[in-house]
């Protein structure tokens, strides 16, 4: 390989490394709380969106939501969202509850946990960096979570429905 | 001899470890005591065959430098070809007897869960180990987190598995590894003629805490044992006043009780470790401190930076709130 | 000229290959809309007349043509003497008139009509309405709105039903979603007293029809998948004082298991044993929920119900038979104490509630006619039970069950499939009944003039897997994630007719959806039900022929009944509103793209969205003048 070609690379390599290190931090001490862009980080990091998963079965919002698909609370997975999809929005959600029986969890969990279970929900509609998303559990509800785009074209059973789904993601973004 | 055997490598290695509460060397459960005596013939077979074969090559060596003087002698030939032979064969009926006994001693190990007195549900969790007691009568099952604690002479048969990764038991001075493997049972059979307190720890790479994933063993007289296995099942009052009360308010109101549970109060959560007689136990975080008020104050103020990556948060208390708390639980015996 | 012999043999090959590929395929998926014969198939002969069973001998069906309670009377028999509409003219009824309660979620109670007016309950937010039936269109004398909290419907689960009130002594009594037991003039619906049994905090609602026994209000409580600690409660029908409450788990003086407490089968007999069969401290949130029928017998003074699932549903994690859960209650309605009880699922592995109704039945033996309990049960099993000693005489399946290998009399354990037997962390597959079991909440209808019980029910299994659940009060308590599908044969759904003395089968229909409706059976030889998407039928009562169906609003979910009205017409009436447990995934528009969805409901119903839609509309037809 040639001088030039040779040196090119390591820009390329330090990128690549680079581009790893946002969504693998793993960072213990809570300062992330205090950070304006705190959303970003959390629903860019591979490591909270995994710990939200995990969260997510503990904390029993499976039991409502199950994988997603909803049961008892409405589903999570699609693009429908009564409260605002963004981090902010999903945590705020989260820790006060809402009038239609979603309870309050403030008191029953950290901020922390709260922000990363965000991270996590939206993740479930493909809302964040899809190489941050955890790898396929093996268990019953094995699914792995599709693209918006692709959700809408595949479930859009009456001209009603698509057009709704098509309303609401207008308004929503993927924003952080 | 095996005595002699660790004393050598004590001498060569230094490690002053070997006798304590965390040695293989000095096993005392039951499958020690057979995999002891194989060793022992194993020893006693392998050093005198060593020690014939390192004569035999000396001499051999020295039959070649003969040979190069030209000093051989041709008549030796046949001698030391049928010696040969008679060793090969030799060898060969010692290897067939050794894998024989190693047979006999597996089964025999195998063979001695058949019947347990006791049965024991050990479920590893990254990082902390969850400790279910079986009884006939479900009323009587104990739960507890972190501490494994067994009757002497007793057979007790120890059922493993795990929810998350593979994590693995190893309790050095009583029995060998034993994986827990998700979706899997896998069980380790214990039988210690003695009493004594050891230490067990995970022996599989299963996260980022796996170094700090210690078990403490405690092996009681069988009276002793069934105190503390009785004032197990006891549930703890609710504590009348004071700092206690403060904590025990603290606790079942806050996060605390989202997932840990003790008995006798409304948290019942069931992901982390059971909390009902926490004051009797000797470690916390699973072996990471001494179980001391200082300790516990410690842990709880910021879990992160005493096991990085634990699954426990930061629970917002302040001082006051802490040192409740902390008054609660160690007032949990 | 190259022979054309190994090219063509090689193309039959080929198209025999494709043809059986497709035959393969089309069978192991069959099409979306699978079409199941409405001929019926036929196992046997209807019994001879002093072959069958009749209903309890102190029964009165429905008498003057009215409709005071859900399963018709307290023998929970569903059976209308009216016979003005029979085999012969059904096929001619036409709606009369409609009313829409204006919601969208499952409908699944039935109106009541006592003398000149109709009421009607709705799902939460509970409304109750009179409709005059003097008027044409039946217009609203007067609509009652409970003060309820919304909140109550995050923790109900399995949609925010309600299955309806009773009537009794100028008096309507309805629980709401949130808790509460209202009394209600029947003139004039103003509020006569409101008793609170359930706490939503806690995870408990209340979506049950309530009975009216001996001057008492029974009201089981709801929130077997919340951690909810299940209790009956008998309040005063006169002042909603709360007269007994008999729990489902704990220490005998909180079951109300006294002196008079004559267990028939071995394992339950014995002190407190519904504290020693959990683990320490798991029957403080134990389930056994009585959220399904209560019937009564007044002349022995006993009311039957049966308790629910044992919370969680991962068994792993409450070791033990858990009683009292998921098992029959026999009590004596006046002081809550019981008598009997018969678990028919101990230590529950699929959440087999036993919530059930009991038919209260006479069916002739060699000694002469016996006094049993025939229960439907959601284990896919028709006990019938004696109705004063609690003994199962009989345990035959009417669905296909694949779980249990049977019931052993002597001990009345069922016999368990080791091989379904649900575990952490592995996916057990292919268990049938599914966990809406053989049958679910929706109640049968006997005809003494067949002597057929005719049960509108399921034909489902499905994939278990169980992970460890945590507890935290107000939020599901399950620890199991399920993946439900059609049983064998393909059809989610069948409607058999079952003879309860024999023990067997008489003829079935396949539906193509599981079937949540309830029958109805009258007199005049004519069988209602109504299917998920929407078709109300009329079957004949003796061959299961379809005499009439018409296509409704939305998919049915609700109990049918007939009235004679101030007309002296006789009318039958419908709700159409599908949801429920089984209608979920249009009622709650959950996504079908996570297979465990709705406890796993929702992977065997997603062809329903295409199929039907929400509504809230009543439906009350008649033959024409």
């Amino acid at each position: 390989m040639s001088l030039p070609c040779r040196v090119s690379l390591l820009p390329l390599a330090a990128l690549t490394l680079l581009a790893a290190c946002g969504r693998e931090t793993r960072d213990f001490s809570n300062r992330m709380m205090d950070s304006p862009h705190r959303g970003a980080k959390f629903s860019g990091n591979a490591w909270r969106i995994s710990n939200g998963a995990r969260l997510f079965v503990w904390m029993n919002c499976a039991g409502c939501h199950s994988h997603g698909g909803g049961g008892i609370g409405p589903p999570l997975m699609d693009a429908k969202w009564r409260y605002g999809s963004s981090m902010a929005d999903v945590a705020y959600t989260i820790l006060n509850g809402r009038p239609g029986g979603m309870p309050a969890f403030r008191g029953k969990i950290t901020e922390d946990q709260a922000w990363e279970l965000a991270a996590y929900v939206r993740s479930m509609s493909a809302r964040t960096r899809r190489d941050a998303l955890s790898g396929r559990a093996d268990e019953p509800a094995n699914v792995e979570p599709l693209p918006l785009e692709k959700r809408r074209r595949a479930r859009a059973v009456t001209p009603e429905q698509d057009a709704a789904q098509k309303e609401s993601s207008k308004i929503e973004g993927t924003g952080p | 001899m095996r005595r002699g055997a660790v004393l050598l490598v004590m001498a060569l290695g230094g490690c002053s470890a070997l006798y304590g509460p965390q040695s293989s060397a000095m096993g005392q459960g039951m499958e020690s005591a057979h995999i002891g005596n194989l060793f022992d013939l194993f020893l006693w077979v392998t050093v005198p065959i060593y020690l014939g074969v390192m004569v035999f090559l000396a001499l051999a060596m020295r039959r070649r430098q003969a040979r190069v003087q030209g000093a051989a002698r041709p008549e030796q030939e046949a001698g030391w070809r049928l010696g040969l032979v008679l060793f090969a064969v030799t060898s060969a009926l010692i290897l067939f007897g050794l894998s024989v006994a190693t047979w006999f001693t597996d089964r025999t190990i195998a063979r001695a869960g058949a019947g347990p007195a006791l049965s024991v549900e050990v479920i590893g969790h990254q990082w902390w180990w969850e400790v279910r007691y079986h009884d006939p009568v479900a009323g009587r099952e104990l739960r507890t987190a972190n501490e494994l604690v067994i009757p002497a002479g007793a057979t007790v048969k120890v059922s493993l598995s795990s929810p998350d990764v593979i994590h693995s038991l190893w309790i050095p001075n009583l029995a060998g590894k034993q994986d827990l493997i998700p979706g899997r049972t896998s069980d380790v059979v214990l039988k210690v003629p003695k009493p004594g307190e050891f230490r067990a720890q995970c022996a599989e790479f299963c996260g980022l805490q796996h170094a700090q994933m210690a078990l403490p063993v405690s092996v009681r007289a069988p009276g002793d044992f069934a105190k503390w296995y009785n004032a197990g099942l006891a549930t703890p009052p609710v504590p009348g006043g004071g700092p206690e009360f403060a904590g025990y308010s603290l606790f079942t109101g806050r996060q605390c009780a989202s997932c840990h549970n003790i008995a006798g109060t409304p948290a019942s959560g069931q992901v982390a470790p059971d909390l009902t007689h926490f004051g009797s136990r000797t470690t916390i975080a699973s072996g990471v401190l001494p179980n001391t008020a200082a300790s516990l104050d410690r842990w709880i103020a910021d879990p992160q930076r005493v096991k990085p990556g634990t699954q426990m948060p930061q629970v917002p208390l302040s001082p006051e709130e802490r040192a409740a708390v902390v008054a609660y639980l160690e007032s949990l015996k | 000229m190259k022979s054309i012999w190994p090219v063509s043999v090689l193309m039959i090959l080929l198209a025999a290959l494709v043809g059986l590929g497709a035959a393969v395929l089309a069978t192991t998926y069959p099409a979306p809309h699978a079409t199941f014969s409405d001929r019926p198939v036929v196992y046997g002969a209807l019994p001879a007349p002093q072959d069958r069973a009749r209903l309890a001998s102190w029964a009165q069906p429905s008498p003057d043509g009215q409709w005071t309670w859900q399963l018709g009377d307290s023998a929970a028999s569903r059976f209308s003497p009216l016979d003005d509409i029979n085999a012969r003219n059904v096929a001619q009824l036409k709606p009369v008139f409609t009313f829409e309660t204006g919601l969208k979620r499952g409908h699944e109670a039935g109106p009541l009509v006592v003398g000149d007016t109709m009421y009607v309950t709705t799902p939460y937010p509970n409304d109750v309405y009179a409709l005059d039936l003097t008027r044409p269109g039946a217009p609203v004398k007067w609509k009652y709105h409970p003060q309820s909290q919304k909140a109550a419907q995050g923790v109900a689960c399995c949609d925010v039903v309600n299955r309806g009130a009773v009537y009794g002594a100028g008096r309507l009594y309805f629980n709401t979603l949130d808790g509460q037991t209202i009394a209600l003039d029947a003139a004039t619906g103003h509020e006569v007293w409101k008793a609170k049994l359930a706490e939503i905090s806690k995870g408990e609602t209340i979506t049950m029809a309530p009975l009216l026994a001996e001057g008492r209000v029974l009201v089981g409580t709801s929130g077997g998948e919340m951690g909810v600690r299940g209790s009956l409660a008998a309040l005063d029908a006169a002042s909603g004082k709360l007269v007994w409450r008999a729990y489902s788990t704990g220490p005998d003086k909180d079951v109300l298991i006294g002196p008079e407490f004559r267990p028939f089968y071995k394992q339950d007999q014995g002190k407190d044993l519904g504290v020693s069969t959990w683990n320490p401290e798991g029957w403080k949130i134990g389930g056994g929920n009585p959220w399904g029928w209560v019937s009564y017998d007044p002349e022995l003074h006993l009311i039957f119900y049966g308790t629910g699932n044992p919370g969680p549903w991962n068994p792993d994690q409450r070791p033990g038979d858990n009683k009292w859960t998921a098992g029959v209650f026999a009590r004596d309605v006046r002081t809550g104490q019981a008598r009997w009880f018969y678990q028919t699922s101990p230590h529950d592995l699929f959440d087999y509630d036993d919530i059930n109704e009991s038919l209260l039945l006479d069916i002739p033996t060699r000694q002469g006619l016996r006094k049993v309990v025939a229960r439907p049960a959601r284990s896919g099993f028709f006990q019938i039970i004696d109705r004063m000693s609690g003994q199962v005489l009989s345990a035959k399946p009417f669905a296909y069950i694949n779980s249990m290998k049977g019931v052993d009399l002597t001990s009345g354990r069922p016999i368990m499939n080791p091989d379904k037997e649900p575990k952490e962390g592995r996916t057990t597959r292919n268990i049938c009944p599914a966990a809406p079991g053989g049958k679910d909440w929706n109640p049968v209808s006997f005809s003494p003039r067949t002597g057929l019980v005719y049960i509108a029910h399921n034909n489902l299994c499905m994939d278990e897997g169980d992970v460890d659940t945590n507890y935290i009060a107000g939020t599901p308590y399950l620890g199991t994630e399920a993946r439900m599908y059609p049983g064998p044969g393909g059809n989610r759904g069948v409607f058999t007719a079952w003879d309860p003395v024999a023990g067997r089968k008489v003829w079935e229909i396949r539906e193509d959806l599981p079937l949540w409706s309830g029958t109805l059976a009258t007199a005049g030889d004519v069988v209602f039900y109504g299917t998920m998407d929407g078709w109300f039928k009329a079957i004949d009562a003796r061959t299961g022929r379809l005499l009439w169906r018409t296509k409704l609003v939305s998919g049915i979910i609700g109990m049918p009944m007939t009235y004679k009205g101030p007309d002296g017409r006789q009318y039958v009436a419908i709700f159409a509103g599908v949801g429920g447990w089984s209608g979920a995934i249009v009622s709650g528009a959950l996504d079908p793209g996570d297979p465990t969805t709705a406890l796993g409901f929702v992977n065997a119903m997603k062809d329903l969205v295409k199929r039907t839609d929400a509504g809230g509309r009543l439906y009350v037809f008649a033959l024409p003048r």
